[in-house]
């Protein structure tokens, strides 16, 4: 016996499928709803008699019209689910800030693959680098691999692509930088590929006569280095470097990306030796050959030290005393030097956000080497513990268990990614930035974040606006109606010189107006609440208006007056009700209003001011041909966002003009 | 009836004063100070001229330019006259908006007259186009929803409407520039002729290029307005579809399109036509954001600009100028409404 019929047979045996879901009917329908058989199966007669047959109050049946359209329902859904997205998203994001830039990870693609190390190369790791979004990987074999993000911005180049000569060449070292990779090959030959315009590589046909351009020294380009003598290479954001063993030092890339670097060069081209050297952003820091101090060629540029990520800085010299510099690994703004003592200090400035000290070591152990990512550090210890520090807003420092990696051998950082290597070159664990879920705007910032509180923030200002506009509308519309007279002439008065006036010019210049004077962000924005709240009640009070000239026409108006219960009383007791489904509906429709209404002002720049996220203000860079070619992704989550949410909620909004209509209702 | 209008008319000016002096207030927030920015500019000349000396002319300076703006006075209420033209300035001179004095624009060094004739042009040109283009197809759309009220056509062209009105301008305007100009390549992303219009000489030819560059955002703004203008018609054609007269004319037995066209079309019209004159009124504001979008040298992209360069005086004009727009757009619905429905009229 089916289900179905087992449902109308109300007489026969009912299982227990149709009694727990008779249940769940009635969480949604009511009990009255039992009276009929279960609704799935009703032919149009038996809903005919059922209508007849039962009582239902208006609420009731507002919400049982409403569920019969599935299409509002389904947007009801959606736009619940959005707030709560919105809402609750947040309380995921414990980094996440408005003002988060970073200049290594603009304009990227979504992808997750930035930890995705090829399969080739996981159990043969010679060596594996990293800059901003992609890595450059190199085999024991000499095989160069590339993974991450790889495309660079709206250059159409991409780093992924190998050259055929690297390809068949046996690569011994490789390094990445912000949008450039270098090799070198077993017979000393140099290689470089990606953007070349900067004078990352290549020749003076390469830069077009870019000024700023070091080339690559000619006798480098064409006779190579002998590699077997090579103690480091090394890429910065647009430059190169390679220290030989005997601390010959060279020093190619873009000027502007490395301010000092000719200072260093021309140091270097005058016979001074060097230990070590790393770049960070804009600087290149080098060790003297005697450990004894850094040489930057600028004046007390990373000469204050301290010994750990906080705490009291001390001049270099000082602090070492006698000890001497062994080698240095840099971030994107700090620097951390290893003594020859075994202990580490630190120069440059932390991020306050996020920052993760140096662990504190048992006695006996100590680190043996330091890899520095683009804002934090991993350091190997000789117990073979692997250890992550600094800046953590991207989880580069969120180390999975030392179990997984107690016999690490080798550590390698470099972006935002950490690897541990065993003593077989296998990849023991993996941790740091897998990629973006949307991809990144053009300050580096995570879309994804950045929609989830944008939309807090369209969310919020929109609601407010509503509310302020419905209780001005509701108040004017009813006193209004209900006295009528010298005060609904004074009041529809009001009302017309604020129907009048023409919204979205007004409100840019108010908005305009106030970003002159000396208020906080937040001060701005609650403003633009009430300026959106304040422009719009007009037609509230005007519908509201008309509701109650006829509602107090009725005669339980006249009963409450005979009963001596006060004017207000009745305007806001007796008649408000009845009109409350107009308020209703007008709220909704007036809550998608204002969203669109805020972003119209926000993606003009008279809105919510810029770091804070609207999906208004997200939008206002798509409008470019560039943006539009290249980074798709930078427009279409937050368009796709807005836009459900908006068309959501005027469907609600709409359904329930409709279910609330008694007309509508004869129409059908 | 002509008691109805003037009554109206009355009330427009009464709103307008209280707009103007809500501007004047607004406009007197922003901490600036024309004579002493002119005084400062000028004082420059005199750089020759010892410390005392200098800073006596730049008192003198000061003091003429506040004479000749009518800032000499600190009381408020005499600067909002001398504004509009009711007070003289010290000089005895009435020069204010009634006597055609509409300020000074800083960023273009010209009188704010001259520089709103061209955006203006500019303007009406596009809207003219949009506004006949969005109501030959929103009216029919509108119509033929309604007498297919329910039907699969009537449905689907529910969502796109609500999709029409639920977006915001600007996102229309970047799927559609996406879709035509980076997708398909075939219209031209923003501007209002091929960059330094080579065909001024050929009247036909350039007016040709201009349009091949009005095409997307006159689809943009059609777009835009599609979705309420059609939903508006359908919601009052299904209105008048269900009156008693159609019943009886449809029980005479005239032809389908006879009831509807001019029976319950007549009838759908009142409230259709209200709608449409304010709509035309709008061809003379544009719309801020289209222009922005598409750099169209309109009266939104002027009042965009005049805002971010702080330019107040243009700000201020193209600002009474909207209110005005809007009032009037409300009088000459209400005249028609009166004309149209008399107890509109009795009402009042």
């Amino acid at each position: 016996m089916s289900e179905k019929q087992n449902s109308r047979n109300k007489a026969g045996r009912k299982n227990i499928f149709v009694t727990m879901g008779g249940w769940i009917a009635r969480i949604f329908m009511g009990a009255s709803k039992s009276a009929v058989p279960n609704d799935r199966e009703l032919t149009d007669e038996e809903i005919r008699r059922a209508d007849v047959e039962e009582i239902v109050s208006p609420l009731r049946q507002i919400v049982r019209n409403f569920w019969e359209r599935k299409y509002a329902v389904v947007a009801l859904f959606l736009v619940f689910a959005m707030f709560l997205f919105v809402f609750i998203g947040p309380l995921f994001m414990p980094h996440y800030r408005d003002a988060y830039t970073e200049v290594l990870q603009k304009n990227i693609a979504p992808t997750f693959s930035m930890l995705s190390v090829p399969k080739e190369l996981r159990d043969d790791v010679r060596s594996i680098d990293s800059f901003t979004s992609y890595s450059v990987g190199l085999s024991n074999a000499g095989k160069v691999y590339v993974w991450g993000s790889t495309k660079l911005g709206a250059t159409g180049i991409d780093v992924a692509d190998i050259p055929e000569e690297v390809q068949n060449a046996n690569i011994k070292f490789a390094a990445a930088g912000a949008d450039h990779i270098i090799a070198i090959g077993d017979d000393g030959k140099i290689y470089g590929w990606g953007a070349k315009n900067l004078g990352q590589y290549g020749r003076t046909d390469e830069t077009r006569g870019f000024e700023a351009a070091i080339l690559i020294p000619e006798d480098l380009l064409n006779n190579g280095v002998d590699v077997a003598h090579v103690k480091k290479l090394e890429c910065g954001y647009q430059c190169t470097g390679i220290l030989m063993d005997d601390g010959t030092l060279h020093l190619w890339g873009n000027l502007n990306a490395c301010a000092n670097m000719d200072r260093v060069i021309t140091y270097a081209e005058a016979g001074a030796k060097f230990r070590d050297f790393t770049f960070t952003l804009n600087y290149i820091v080098t060790i003297r050959e005697d450990g004894s101090d850094i040489y930057t060629g600028q004046r007390d540029l990373f000469n204050l030290v301290r010994s750990n990520v906080t705490g009291p800085a001390y001049k270099l010299k000082n602090y070492i005393g006698s000890r001497k510099i062994v080698s240095c690994v840099a971030t994107s703004d700090n620097i951390c030097y290893m003594l020859d003592d075994n202990s580490l200090c630190f120069s440059g400035d932390f991020a306050p956000y996020a920052l993760v000290s140096v662990p504190g070591l048992a006695s006996g152990e100590y680190f043996t080497s330091i890899r520095a990512g683009a804002h934090h550090y991993a350091g190997l210890t000789n117990q073979g513990h692997v250890y992550t520090w600094g800046d953590n807003q991207l989880g580069q420092c969120d180390a999975p268990k030392q179990s997984k990696m107690a016999d690490a051998v080798n550590v390698y950082a470099g972006g935002f990614q950490t690897y541990a290597v065993n003593g077989e070159n296998d990849i023991t664990a993996k941790w740091g930035l897998r990629g973006y879920l949307f991809g990144t705007d053009n300050k580096g910032a995570d879309i994804f974040q950045r929609i989830v509180n944008g939309g807090k923030m369209t969310m919020t200002v929109g609601a407010i606006a509503v509310i302020i506009s419905t209780i001005i509308g509701i108040i004017v519309g009813c006193l209004s109606g209900y006295f009528g007279g010298k005060v609904d002439m004074v009041l529809m008065r009001i009302t017309e010189i604020f129907a009048a006036i023409p919204f979205l010019p007004f409100a840019m210049i108010l908005s305009a107006i106030m970003g002159r004077m000396p208020f906080s962000d937040n001060a701005r924005i609650v403003i633009i609440m009430i300026i959106l709240g304040v422009l719009s009640w007009t037609g509230l009070a005007r519908l509201v208006r008309g509701q109650v000239l006829v509602a107090r026409e009725n005669e339980y108006v006249t009963a409450a007056k005979a009963m001596g219960v006060k004017e207000s009383k009745i305007a806001f007791k007796h008649i408000l009700p009845n009109v409350i489904s107009v308020i209703i509906v007008t709220l909704t429709l007036d809550f998608a209003g204002c969203m669109l209404t805020e972003s119209g002002l926000s993606y003009l720049g008279f809105g919510v001011p810029q770091p804070h996220p609207t999906w208004g203000n997200m939008l206002s860079g798509a409008n470019n041909l560039t943006v539009m070619n290249n980074f798709w992704w930078q427009w279409v989550f937050t368009a796709i966002f807005l836009a459900i949410t908006t068309i959501c909620i005027n469907i609600v909004g709409d359904a329930l003009r409709d279910v609330m209509d008694p007309k509508s209702k004869i129409d059908r | 009836m002509l008691k109805y209008i003037l009554k109206r008319i009355g009330y427009m000016l009464a709103v307008l004063l209280i707009l103007s002096i809500i501007m004047f207030v607004i406009y007197n927030l922003v901490p600036s100070d024309r004579a002493y920015t002119d005084a400062k500019a000028e004082i420059i000349r005199y750089k020759n001229l010892p410390q005392e000396e200098r800073d006596n002319k730049f008192e003198e300076l000061y003091h003429e330019y506040q004479v000749l703006y009518g800032t000499d006075v600190d009381n408020k209420i005499v600067r909002y006259l001398r504004w509009v033209g009711l007070a003289p300035y010290s000089n005895g001179k009435l020069n204010g908006l009634l006597q055609g004095n509409f300020g000074y624009s800083y960023q273009y060094n010209k009188d704010v007259v001259d520089i709103i004739k061209d955006p203006m042009r500019n303007t009406m040109f596009i809207n003219v186009f949009a506004t006949l283009l969005a109501l030959g197809i929103t009216i029919p759309l509108g119509i033929s929803c309604a007498v297919k009220r329910g039907k699969f056509g009537d449905k689907t062209m529910q969502v796109v409407t609500i999709i029409g009105y639920s977006l915001p301008t600007f996102l229309i305007a970047i799927v559609f520039i996406w879709f035509f100009c980076s997708l398909f390549k075939i219209l031209p992303p923003s501007g209002m002729t091929t960059p330094g219009r080579p065909y001024a000489d050929n009247y036909w030819r350039d007016l040709l290029d201009r349009m091949y560059y009005l095409i997307l955002p006159l689809i943009v703004m059609t777009f835009c307005s599609l979705g309420g203008m059609t939903r508006y018609v359908r919601a009052s054609m299904i209105e008048a579809l269900s009156m008693d007269c159609i019943k009886t004319a449809r029980a005479k037995g005239l032809r389908e399109k006879v009831v509807v066209y001019s029976h319950a079309w007549r009838n759908a019209l009142i409230p259709v036509v209200t709608l449409v004159v304010g709509w035309f009124l709008g061809i003379f504001s544009g719309s801020i954001v289209i222009e922005q979008m598409f750099a169209i040298n309109g009266m939104g992209n002027l009042l965009y600009t005049s805002l971010r360069t702080q330019d107040y005086d243009v700000v201020m004009l193209m600002q009474m100028f909207y209110v005005l727009m809007s009032l009037l757009g409300n009088l000459i619905i209400d005249i028609i409404y009166g004309l149209v429905d008399p107890r509109v009229r009795v009402n009042k």
